[in-house]
C-alpha cells in the first residue's frame, strides 16, 4: 500500500463527511453572503464575483451529489481553481491538518467507475476521501443530483 | 502432530448471513473481530461500503451475502473476519474483510465431499472456485483474490 503523504491538503466537511483537496487548488474562502443568487449558471446556487470574474457556486451532498437547495448547515464557500476549472463549493466547515496524513489507495473492490476518490486518509475525526477539483467539476458537469 | 491423510484439507466454514454459507482455506482467515468498528466510504458499491482499520491498514469490508442478493440487508449480529489472499502468484499477501453472522467453524474436507455449486443464487458460480457437501448442504469455496480484486464489479449476484 502507498502510505505516501501528499502535499498540503485542505479538509472540507459536507454533511459530516470529510473530503481532502490539494491546498494548491483552493483559491479563496468566501462568506455565503457574497453569493449572488441572481447570477445562476445551470446547476449552481449562485455565483461569486472574484478576481474580476463570476465563479459559479455549487452545493453538494456529503456523497458529492449536486443539490438544488443549500442545507442550513453550510457556512462557507470554498473557491477552487485548478487552472482549467474555477468554481465555488459551499461547505459546513474547513479543517486544517497539522501534517499531511498518510494516504491509502481505495481498495480495488470499492472503486466504482468514475469514482472521485483518489485515496483514503484516516483522520482524527474519521475517514476522509482525497479528491481533486477536477473530479468535483466532472461530477457537477455530469449533473448527478441528490434530491434528498 | 500426526499428518492428515492425503486428499483432505482444513477449511473455515463461514456464516455469511441467516441463509448463505461459504468456506475458505484454513490459512486464509487470519483474524476475527466481534462487533467491529466499520467506517463508511461514500460512492462505493452497495456490497462493499465500509472500511475496517486493522494493523494500520484500511481493509475493504465485503458483504458477500448482499452481493449474492443484489441488495444490502440489515444484520442482527455482525462480525468481521480478516482474510489474507494473494493477488498474483508470487505477490505479497493482501488483506480484506468479510462480514459474517456467526463465528466460523473449522471443518475437515475430503475430496469425496466435492459437489456441484448451488444453482441459486447464480452468483455463486462467479465467486466460487469449487464446492463441497457438508451436513447435506453445498458449501461453496470463495475465490478471495477474485472477490477482493474488484472482480464482482459489473457481475450480477
Amino acid at each position: 500500500m502507498n502510505h505516501e503523504p501528499l502535499a498540503a491538503l485542505a479538509v472540507l466537511v459536507l454533511d459530516g463527511r470529510r473530503w481532502l483537496l490539494p491546498q494548491a487548488e483552493v483559491a479563496s474562502l468566501e462568506p455565503l453572503l457574497d453569493i449572488d443568487p441572481e447570477v445562476r449558471p445551470p446547476g449552481s446556487i449562485g455565483a461569486i464575483a472574484y478576481r474580476d470574474a463570476w465563479w459559479p457556486v455549487y452545493c453538494m451532498s456529503g456523497e458529492l451529489r449536486v443539490m438544488a437547495r443549500m442545507p442550513e448547515k453550510r457556512r462557507l464557500c470554498l473557491l477552487l481553481d485548478n487552472g482549467a476549472d474555477r468554481f465555488g463549493l459551499v461547505c459546513d466547515q474547513i479543517e486544517s491538518l497539522a501534517d499531511p496524513p498518510p494516504l491509502f489507495p481505495l481498495p480495488a473492490c470499492m472503486r466504482l467507475p468514475g469514482s472521485p476518490i483518489e485515496a483514503l486518509a484516516l483522520l482524527d475525526a474519521g475517514l476522509g476521501g482525497a479528491t481533486t477539483a477536477e473530479h468535483i467539476a466532472r461530477l457537477i458537469a455530469t449533473g448527478e443530483h441528490d434530491d434528498a | 502432530m500426526p499428518e492428515l491423510p492425503p486428499r483432505q484439507a482444513m477449511a473455515w466454514v463461514l456464516t455469511l448471513d441467516f441463509e448463505f454459507r461459504a468456506a475458505v482455506g484454513e490459512r486464509e482467515m487470519v483474524h476475527l473481530i466481534e462487533t467491529p468498528t466499520l467506517l463508511d466510504v461514500p460512492r462505493t458499491p452497495f456490497y462493499c461500503r465500509q472500511i475496517l482499520v486493522w494493523n494500520n491498514l484500511l481493509l475493504p469490508v465485503m458483504d458477500v451475502a448482499a452481493w449474492l442478493r443484489g441488495q444490502p440487508a440489515s444484520r442482527q449480529r455482525t462480525l468481521a473476519g480478516v482474510f489474507a489472499h494473494q493477488p498474483r502468484p508470487g505477490a505479497e499477501p493482501d488483506y480484506g474483510a468479510l462480514l459474517l453472522a456467526a463465528i466460523p467453524e473449522r471443518a475437515r474436507v475430503a475430496d469425496e465431499q466435492a459437489c456441484a455449486l448451488p444453482e441459486q443464487p447464480s452468483g455463486w458460480r462467479t465467486l466460487s472456485i469449487s464446492c463441497f457437501q457438508r451436513g447435506g448442504q453445498p458449501i461453496p469455496i470463495l475465490d478471495l483474490p477474485f472477490v477482493f480484486s474488484g472482480g464482482l464489479q459489473g457481475c450480477d449476484g
